[in-house]
């Protein structure tokens, strides 16, 4: 049964936040029988309050609160975007883990190695496929091939590629897990209407509410986070649905709000002990922020392809994720099956007239792909709070400062070239693709994992350095982008980081 | 100058009944209002301004209409559709002796170029860009199924499906 605590209870850790990292660390507390609070912005929504409708859907679920700078992929609903991410979960490569060793110096960047390695982190990917339900891991079969995949495939297989393939979807395969087959909605994005697609609003908050030490609560925004005179952390302002300020007393106070509310709370957490924001004592808060290169490209085939059909998401091609620098690159990317609707494609063509009208006509006959890769740290990709901008809260606006480094443009052109050839060896033509940086986003960085305090913001358990009691708990503590979809490595480092909790509980350290 | 009375007031009528919709942006789901009056003036005006944009041959001038109709509903309670239609109304009419509508394809496709670069024209792209490839009747034309929760998904309705692939080996 679901509890509720005192806000004068002290000895609760307080989750703020309720996705991949603050959903999963909340329910790996409850499980060990830690009591945690989840505070979520959002509110919560069912199952059948998720519509095939993306329009609608971006609304329902987006976090569209004023915010300046290029656009991102936040949701501010139970799950966060655990609600709307692909299920896309590759692992990060062992010596993606170690980028300054393997790149070596790359100017203008701020490359430094993960302090924690691919094997330290191994077993806990492994625990994060099986509640996942990641398919080819734990005996879960690949995912179904859609048209879309089979295209990607057979192009990837005309020009040289071999690592093709369905497995590493967090999307059930079969059932498992409570949670029923993907039955081919098509609607991925939109919130997966029946549950396939694994989200911490209908796997891990259930889960923590079934113990008797868990509680939600919703549509509760914190706003400041308090500390003692030894600067250790105190407790959580938010304000609830009615406007009402509350404080929720805690033992340990964890963050995470996806990297820009994460670093919008922190900041606005300054005090005279902490004039620049809590954590920020080496002013890499909000530094270091990373979107992955990223592009789309859209091919028109020679038949029907028809990849609304099924799910979006669904198969990809590994052949680039390595470190191969002939290509003129660091790093690598992914290539991997996307889709999208009508007004998405008008959208993707750009500008008016007949030449986008004839393009959505062959709507039937389009494939397409969504490149993630590497995107190296820069210091001056940073997220910011405006001056005088404010929103309906009362609090700083955040401005996201974010430029393409030299490495990413030349990824992204080789990545355009490579899916260009892919999609004409098998008879493609009229191939569109995105360049710059106003695509879709994975938010990573500004509160980066470090050795050393001064590189960054959080050890390698995601404790900031210098307070003992606050954890960074999403992919704010990413040392690194690699090339992979984030979610997968953040759900793993937060059942890494309950254990890590635990630990230092059981030792009286916390 | 601007669409006419009759037109402002069955607009605002719209957008009352509508003004309770969520999100109060974009809309789908309002197809079934009324005809739209291909007699008005302004409104034929806009309807093909919206064709010029999108240009789809076999599609009827009353969903190009219904979708000048559907935007401004969705713009509910905010004006600024409706004033940038009306100088884009006024715009498009300035650059010939002869009425937008009455002049051929390619002269509307010109009068519509010198308007291109203004922001009241972005702000009518966005709007119509949505209207027109959310139309049940653009989806059917293209092969988009639209929502397909309520029919169990494509796993047993063509999902998979891919006819022309020939590899190799």
């Amino acid at each position: 049964m679901a509890r509720e605590y005192e806000l004068s209870d002290d000895s609760v850790v307080v989750v703020i936040g309720s996705g991949a990292g603050g959903g999963t660390l909340a329910n790996e507390l409850a499980q060990k029988g830690i009591d945690a609070i989840c505070l979520e912005a959002g509110p919560r929504l069912a199952l059948s309050d998720l519509e095939n409708d993306p329009g609608l859907m971006a609304g329902r679920l987006g976090w569209n609160d004023p915010r300046i700078g290029p656009g991102v992929w936040l949701c501010k609903t139970v799950g966060g975007t655990t609600v709307r991410w692909s299920g896309i979960s590759p692992r990060i490569q062992p010596h993606e883990f170690k980028p300054a060793t393997t790149y070596g110096l790359l100017n203008d960047t701020t490359l430094i190695d993960w302090p924690l390695s691919f094997d330290e982190i191994a077993p806990y990917y492994v625990r994060a496929e099986d509640r996942m339900g990641v398919t080819g891991t734990h005996g879960i079969p690949p995912s179904f091939e859609t048209s879309n995949y089979k295209v990607l495939a057979a192009g990837g297989r005309a020009i040289g590629y071999s690592e093709i393939t369905t497995e590493r979807t967090a999307i059930n395969s079969i059932a498992r897990d409570g949670r029923p087959a993907c039955t081919q909605i098509g609607f991925c994005h939109e919130g997966c209407r029946i549950g396939a697609k694994w989200s911490t609003l209908y796997s891990e908050i259930p889960k923590a509410e079934a113990t008797d030490h868990f509680e939600l609560r919703t549509e509760a925004m914190a706003v400041q986070i308090n500390h003692d005179a030894d600067g250790k952390v105190t407790g959580v302002v938010y304000v609830d649905a009615d406007g009402v300020m509350h404080e929720q007393k805690a033992r340990a106070v964890a963050v995470a709000g996806n990297v820009i509310e994460t670093t919008r709370l922190l900041l606005n957490s300054n005090s005279s002990r902490f004039p620049a924001g809590l954590g920020n004592s080496s002013d890499q808060l909000g530094r270091n922020y990373m979107r992955h290169v990223s592009t789309m490209i859209t091919a028109v085939m020679p038949g029907e392809v028809n990849y609304h059909k099924g799910t979006r998401q669904a198969g990809i091609i590994l052949d680039e994720q390595h470190h191969r620098p002939e290509r003129g690159f660091a790093g690598g990317y992914i290539i991997e099956t996307s889709g999208s609707h009508p007004e998405g494609v008008a959208g993707a063509v750009g500008g008016w007239g007949q030449r986008v009208a004839d393009y959505v006509e062959k709507f039937s006959q389009l494939s397409g792909v969504f490149v993630t890769g590497e995107d190296p740290p820069q210091a001056d990709n940073r997220i910011t709070l405006h001056p005088t901008e404010r929103d309906q809260y009362g609090l700083a606006v955040p401005v996201l400062q974010y430029t393409l480094h030299p490495n990413s443009v030349t990824m992204q052109e080789h990545a355009i070239q490579q899916t260009t050839a892919l999609y004409e060896a098998i008879g493609g033509t009229d191939i569109i693709a995105s360049r710059g940086v106003d695509l879709t986003c994975h938010n990573m960085g500004v509160a980066r994992m470090s050795a050393l305090p001064e590189d960054g913001v959080t050890n390698a358990f995601g404790q900031v350095h210098n307070i003992d009691n606050l954890f960074i708990s999403d992919g704010s503590v990413f040392s690194s982008s690699g090339a992979a979809n984030p979610t997968l490595t953040i759900v793993a480092l937060a059942i890494r980081q309950a254990e890590h909790i635990e630990a230092r509980m059981n030792r009286g350290e916390l | 100058m601007g669409y006419s009375t009759t037109t402002r007031r069955r607009f605002l009528i719209a957008a009352i009944a509508l003004s309770g919709t969520a999100g109060g942006i974009r809309v789908s789901r309002v197809w079934a209002q009324p005809t739209a009056d291909l007699d008005d003036a302004s409104l034929r005006t806009m309807a093909d301004m919206v064709r010029r944009l999108f240009p789809h041959a076999s599609i009827s001038d009353e969903v190009y209409a219904q979708v000048i109709d559907s935007a401004l509903s969705a713009a509910a309670g905010d004006n600024s559709l409706a004033s940038a239609l009306g100088e884009a109304e006024a715009a498009v009419n300035a650059v010939q002796a002869t009425d937008f509508i009455d002049l051929d394809p390619d002269a509307q496709i010109r009068a519509l170029q010198t308007i291109e670069e203004t922001p009241f024209f972005a702000a009518i792209h966005s709007a119509v860009l949505v209207g027109v490839y959310n139309h049940p009747t653009i989806w059917e034309l293209v092969g988009y199924g639209g929502p397909s929760f309520a029919q169990g998904g494509y796993l047993n309705r063509g999902a998979g499906e891919v006819d022309w692939l020939q590899e190799a080996d």
